[in-house]
């Protein structure tokens, strides 16, 4: 059963707007308007302040763990338009490299699959993505797709390493030939994706649906599977799924997700691909997952201090339960409202029936 | 301050109009105030006179009150109330709501009727949308535009039928109707909501905002990102708008203490002061108009409404009108220290384009301000030239490090005063009466400058020939001689000094240093970005293999707009709720009139730092916890701003399981036993739809289905609808399910199964592979290893290699490929030299369970599990499943040798030929086609089997063939 396993007390002096944990689950990163980043030590249920950096001069919007083969690297993006990676050497945490390229927020950052190396995506409000890519002994390089989305990008989320059309026709043989791609979101409405080709990034597809901002974008992970698939949410409220079976990559179909009342701020893929949890504006946490004959549907309800409400399904079944839930949470702020704090997690759909 | 006290005003008392609203009509004979209760009509000409009244019905205040601006649609006025907007005519002395306009779902705060069709009417609303109306067809409104966030305010373009601008919140949209799905343009305006809107009247692009944050700006709309300028004052500005006249503007500020509540006339040439102050009412002046000028006369008239229920008439005669046009400029000129200049280009980045835009307009306003002279104005605005050198001095931006100018306005000349390092620069300038049209100025040192001579006459002549190029183009030119200057000696006294002293050595005190434009603004806490999308307060995230992180707003904070509005998207709105605890809900609960006049106007101070929490309404933890829990204590705690981080385990909701990641074996000698022992494993943690599959697996591995080897005597299991077609379905159903898990244990299980169970074999050449795709190690058969040193070149043939590649493999599976190239699969030639072979191949494919077509994707499978067992620290386990991912050798890299087909002469590679189909080529010494390997001279390209060669070039250095080429000098055999 899910269950709680640790509840992070951050002491951030302001609101949270990122947290994520390492490649195996032992570190919990933060980020906060207090301009901080917190790395916690996670592991076995403890919660052990292991650095708190400071260098940002604005609210930290985003971090982003590389993967552990180039050692504990964690980048952290800002509204001082700066670009930060940090690394720990000897236990301790530093600066590795400051990026200033920027000319407004820096609004995502995410590093690419570790089959290409330490690379990093950026997504600016000035517009641009950035590419920044370790070529060893302390330099990087920068390369910018200026104007990627005009008025900003908000979000950006690498494809994982597959070779295009690889499961059917690979050219055997040859070292897989991985293809870069990404996908970023942003105020012009559009999801695009962008491809590597001779060392130069260009726009491979645009995606149109939202009918507002692009918050969040995620590409999903690959199991194998020849089918690409990324989620797309918005300040109009709407999840978009999009997949791709086509191996050439050029035909994207759409799916809608669901419609919220508010904005969706973000999306995140379970390592499998096949759950998605959304987060945005009403201070909720949905998981969604496709059912075997492609459907979307709502397993839980992760929500804080309003008791655990959901609305997906009216058999009689859920409207009992939900009512029971209603009634729990109620009890259960009058009585220990810390713990309320720590939010209700119903679910109400067993996925194995 | 020129302040000119008007005398001659009209003073009416309405003391029971309790009017929130006023308009005056176009023919400036009427004014319609709206009380709750009534409508009244003050004849403009005659305010003394009773006012006529029309009642309504209405709980709700009128928000806005409009008079349709075209003559032929005089008697029709338009008022919003709430959600609806009522459309009035008055004829004969009484007037009647004629018909209502209703769409909005929340209350209208702006209408504006179009200036160029009568029939349109536009109309903004709290629910984000802005309706445009025709009110001939009052069912729905002909254009929606979807805001997103809601409008506070909408004007249409008073030169361009199609433009409009709406505001929300800190923010200006410019909007084109015929293009409703997104604004044209966006500025992030303010810090603070917007309260007035107002296009200029002349100029297409410009428009100016007043708002909460203590300025009006002024925009030209297509540089969306810097203002033109900007009148800073010392309290919010309600509302600001152009004069009919040109050049003028006049601002209602919202007084701090209720003291001074006058309307100020501005000059737009000049915002250090404004040029009058229009004094008399005695409280908040809620609304102006301008009544229309009179045929025949000069003076033009503001109307005014007032909440102490006062209706003024002020006029504007012709004097006061002057005041606004640029001769004022000239009268403050002399007065003008240079040191308030700059202060005021600090705070205004382009100082001189907004002047070249006044100037237009002004420009404009006396030729009739007809349309077509919008384009003139526009290539005047383009060109940003400063009409004389008072305009010039006035605006000019000469924020340089260690550079002083004094300006002389009177006298046409100015002193530029420069030190740098040791060395003291002083130029007189002296502009002549026609600058700067075609006439450059003079420039001459005067003492005490320190700068050798010859450097003097080069910055002269410099200075020169820039001053001549710009007033060539009619243009001025004192700023950019004057960057000329610096830059010249800037150069000069760097080679002087050497690099390490440099020229900016801050030692002279006599001229501070102004600091030029940092390039990050101290914004941090303004949010003034529009761009900036709001930020996340809540996210989720799944992280390494089965947890959910994920972290929302403190409990304790709720959102001051109701739940009912969606969040904002853009962090400008943030400005909206500069200090924490914020009204838009009480306000709300308020009455109307409240809401919209001067909401979110409370005078208070924005000195608290902005942050997003301040979106958030911070709730003191009731009572009842209070008296609970810690006592006293309680209250003094410091609200956490920051939630907990949360972090759940979510495994059960994955299809792969830790548990049988660490219990799954394989054991690649005795495959039932795995299957059953995972079966077993499968059951233990309730996955019984796995243990089923296992237990197939089992079944279908079993040894008396193990194909026959040869294909004669039965079809292979594979084939049967229990075979290959079973475990494909199986495959697919888990691939739905997302459980790599199953799919990469069934794929390594069965990858076993297949070929004999040989270990080299699964790492060796696939057989099977070659006719689903080359071979790889065959693709470069003239593959040669270190010919690039040795100078020599050796080829092997692929029965070399292939043999090389499979020590272990089974002596059936040598033979053919000994015969018969694996280059006819390449080349596209099915003819087989031996249809046995072809056959057993097919019977080698066919007994298989997987079908070898996928083997990359059941590859990619496993390297997925494998990652998956290494985040959960499984290496061995992870080493056990990759055993069993087929590893494809490194393609050759080198140099490769491209051969002449000795038949038919086209380019061939490798030992056959793609075009005629026979071997390539022939051992110079046996006469004999080549298979296997050779060596070539470098030079004469001759050679053959390599024992041939060697045998030859044992006793000869001479080529076989007779060529007479030196092989074994030309290149070392």
């Amino acid at each position: 059963m899910v269950s709680v396993i640790n509840t992070v007390d951050t002491s951030h002096e302001d609101m949270i707007h990122d947290a994520q944990m390492d490649y195996y689950g032992t570190r919990l990163a933060t980020c906060s308007s207090d301009r901080t980043v917190k790395i916690f030590d996670v592991r076995n249920g403890g919660q052990i302040l292991v650095a708190d950096l400071r260098g940002h001069e604005g609210p930290v919007w985003q971090v982003a763990w590389a993967h552990p083969m180039f050692g504990n690297i964690l980048a952290s993006c800002s509204y001082d338009r700066k670009v930060i990676v940090w690394k720990e050497e000897n236990g301790a945490w530093d600066k590795m490299y400051e990026y200033t390229g920027h000319e407004s927020s820096v609004n995502s950052v995410c590093w690419g699959p570790y089959e290409f190396g330490l690379i990093l995506a950026c997504g600016s409000s000035d517009g641009a993505i950035s590419l920044l890519t370790f070529t060893g002994d302390q330099q990087w390089d920068v390369k910018k797709i200026s104007n990627a989305h005009t008025i900003g990008c908000n979000a950006v989320s690498w494809a994982p390493a597959v070779v295009p059309g690889s499961l059917i026709d690979q050219p055997s043989g040859q070292k897989p030939n991985y293809v870069k791609r990404f996908v970023s979101g942003g105020c012009d409405n559009l999801v695009k994706l962008w491809k590597e080709e001779d060392g130069q990034w260009k726009e491979d597809q645009k995606l149109e649906a939202h009918s507002d901002w692009v918050r969040d974008v995620g590409w999903a992970p690959s199991i194998g599977l020849p089918t690409s698939t990324i989620a797309s949410c918005s300040q109009d409220g709407r999840v978009f799924i999009w997949t791709c079976d086509d191996p050439a990559g050029n035909t994207w179909t759409t799916k809608l997700l669901h419609k919220f009342n508010d904005v969706v701020w973000h999306v995140s893929w379970s390592i499998t691909g096949n759950i998605l949890a959304v987060s945005g504006g009403d201070n909720k946490v949905t998981l969604w997952k496709e059912s075997m004959d492609g459907q979307w549907a709502c397993i839980s309800d992760v929500s804080k201090g309003q008791g655990a409400v959901s609305t997906i399904t009216d058999t009689q079944q859920n409207e009992q339960r939900r009512s029971q839930c209603q009634t729990r949470s109620n009890y259960r702020k009058q009585t220990e409202e810390e713990k309320s704090e720590a939010g209700d997690f119903n679910f109400y759909l067993n996925h194995f029936q | 301050m020129a302040a000119r006290w008007s005398s001659e005003n009209v003073v009416v008392e309405f003391r029971d109009a309790q009017a929130t609203a006023m308009s005056v009509d176009c023919l400036g004979s009427h004014a319609v105030l709206s009380g709750r209760r009534f409508l009244y009509m003050v004849n403009l000409e005659a305010p003394s006179e009773p006012p006529r009244k029309i009642g309504r019905q209405s709980k709700w205040d009128v928000g806005t009150v409009q008079w349709n601006p075209h003559k032929s649609e005089s008697h029709v006025f338009a008022a919003s109330s709430n959600q609806r907007v009522d459309l009035y005519s008055w004829r004969g002395g009484c007037g009647e709501v004629h018909t209502s306009l209703q769409g909005h779902t929340r209350v209208i705060s702006d209408l504006d009727w179009s200036w160029f069709e009568p029939e349109f009417l536009v109309t903004s609303s709290v629910d984000t949308y802005i309706y445009i109306w025709d009110t001939r067809d009052t069912r729905k409104p002909t254009v929606a535009l979807s805001a997103v966030a809601g409008a506070s305010q909408v004007k249409w373009n008073k030169k361009n039928p199609n433009l409009l601008a709406s505001s929300h919140d800190g923010d200006v949209r410019i909007w084109d109707r015929r293009k409703p799905n997104t604004a044209a343009e966006y500025l992030a305006a303010h810090l603070s909501k917007i309260h007035g809107l107002d296009w200029h009247p002349d100029n297409e692009f410009v428009l100016a905002t007043s708002s909460q944050d203590n300025s009006v700006r002024f925009w030209d709309y297509r540089q969306p990102r810097k203002y033109l300028n900007i009148l800073p004052c010392q309290v919010p500005v309600w509302k600001a708008r152009y004069t009919p006249f040109s050049n003028g503007l006049v601002t209602v500020m919202v007084p701090q203490l209720r003291r001074e509540n006058s309307l100020l006339l501005w000059s737009t040439l000049d915002l250090n002061s404004p040029v009058h102050a229009f004094v008399g009412h005695d409280d908040v002046v809620l609304e102006f108009r301008w009544r229309p000028q009179k045929e025949g006369s000069k003076d033009y008239q503001l109307v005014t409404w007032s909440r102490d229920q006062t209706l003024r008439i002020w006029r504007v005669d012709p004097q006061l009108q002057r005041l606004c046009v640029s001769d004022v400029v000239e009268d403050q000129m002399e007065d003008m220290s240079l040191t308030v200049e700059s202060e005021k280009s600090l705070s205004s980045q382009e100082p001189e384009s907004q002047h070249s835009v006044a100037a237009a307009a002004g420009n404009l306003q006396d030729s009739g301000g007809s349309l077509g002279s919008g384009a003139r104005q526009d290539s005047v605005l383009g060109s940003g030239l400063p009409q004389t050198l008072q305009q010039e001095f006035s605006l000019v931006n000469l924020q340089i490090r260690n550079v002083n100018v004094e300006m002389d306005a009177v006298n046409c000349s100015c002193v530029v005063s420069a030190h740098f390092g040791s060395h003291q620069v002083h130029l007189v300038v002296k502009f002549p009466a026609q600058y700067p049209n075609n006439a450059a100025p003079t420039f001459q040192f005067v003492s005490p400058t320190t700068i050798p001579s010859a450097m003097r006459t080069k910055i002269q002549k410099i200075l020169t020939d820039t001053s001549l190029q710009k007033v060539k183009r009619n243009q001025n030119c004192l700023e950019p001689c004057v960057r000329q200057l610096v830059s010249c000696l800037e150069s000069d006294m760097t080679q002087e000094d050497g690099p390490p002293s440099g020229p900016f050595v801050l030692s002279n005190p006599v001229t501070p240093a102004l600091q030029a434009f940092p390039r990050v603004t101290n914004t941090y806490g303004s949010y003034q970005d529009a761009n900036i999308p709001f930020p996340r307060t809540s996210g989720a995230r799944f992280c390494g293999t089965g947890c959910l992180m994920y972290f929302t707003r403190p409990i304790t904070m709720h959102r001051s707009a109701p739940p009912t509005e969606p969040t904002p998207r853009s962090l400008s709105a943030l400005s909206a709720y500069h200090s924490g605890v914020l009204t838009p809900m009480k306000m709300r609960s308020e009455s109307q009139s409240t809401l919209r006049l001067y909401s979110g106007s409370p005078t208070r101070s924005d000195k608290d730092t902005v942050s997003i929490s301040s979106f958030y309404y911070k709730e003191r933890k009731s009572r009842r916890f209070k008296t609970k829990r810690e006592g006293a204590d309680y209250g003094n705690r410091p609200i956490k701003l920051a939630g907990k981080v949360i972090i759940q385990e979510i495994s059960c909701l994955l299809a792969v399981h830790k548990a049988l990641g660490e219990s799954y074996i394989l054991n690649v000698n005795d495959i039932q036993d795995t299957c059953q022992q995972n079966a077993a494993s499968a059951l233990a943690v309730g996955r019984r739809d796995v243990a089923k599959v296992w237990a197939l697996a089992s079944a279908a591995t079993n040894q008396d289905l193990s194909p026959d080897s040869d294909p004669d005597t039965e079809t292979p299991w594979a084939r049967h609808p229990f075979g290959r077609h079973l475990l494909e379905t199986l495959l697919d159903h888990y691939s739905r399910m997302s459980d790599v898990q199953t799919l990469a244990m069934l794929c390594s299980v069965f990858r076993t199964q297949a070929p004999p169970p040989d270990c080299y074999s699964l790492y060796g050449h696939q057989p099977s592979r070659s006719t689903m795709s080359p071979p790889q190690h065959s693709r470069y058969p003239s593959y040669t290893s270190g010919s690039l040193t040795s100078g020599s070149c050796s080829s092997t043939s692929d029965s070399i290699t292939t043999t090389t590649w499979n020590p272990g493999r089974d002596s059936d599976h040598v033979n053919p490929w000994g015969e018969s190239s694996p280059d006819d699969g390449r080349y596209g030639n099915p003819g087989y030299t031996d249809p046995r072979e072809r056959e057993r191949e097919q019977h080698d494919m066919n007994k298989r369970l997987l079908d070898p077509a996928n083997t990359l994707q059941f590859d990619d499978f496993k390297k997925c599990y494998g990652e998956i067992l290494y985040r959960w620290g499984l290496r061995e386990k992870r080493a056990d499943v990759l055993k069993f991912a087929s590893c494809p050798p490194e393609p050759h890299k080198g140099i490769e040798f491209g051969l002449y087909c000795c038949h038919c002469r086209s380019q061939a590679r490798g030992t056959q030929c793609a075009v005629c189909k026979r071997l390539t080529f022939q051992c110079a010494i046996c006469h004999v086609a080549v298979r296997g390997s050779s060596n070539f001279c470098l030079s004469c390209g001759h050679g053959g089997h390599t024992s041939h060669m060697m045998d030859w070039f044992r006793q000869q250095d001479e080529c076989p063939t007779g060529c007479g080429c030196h092989c074994l000098l030309q290149s070392t055999f």
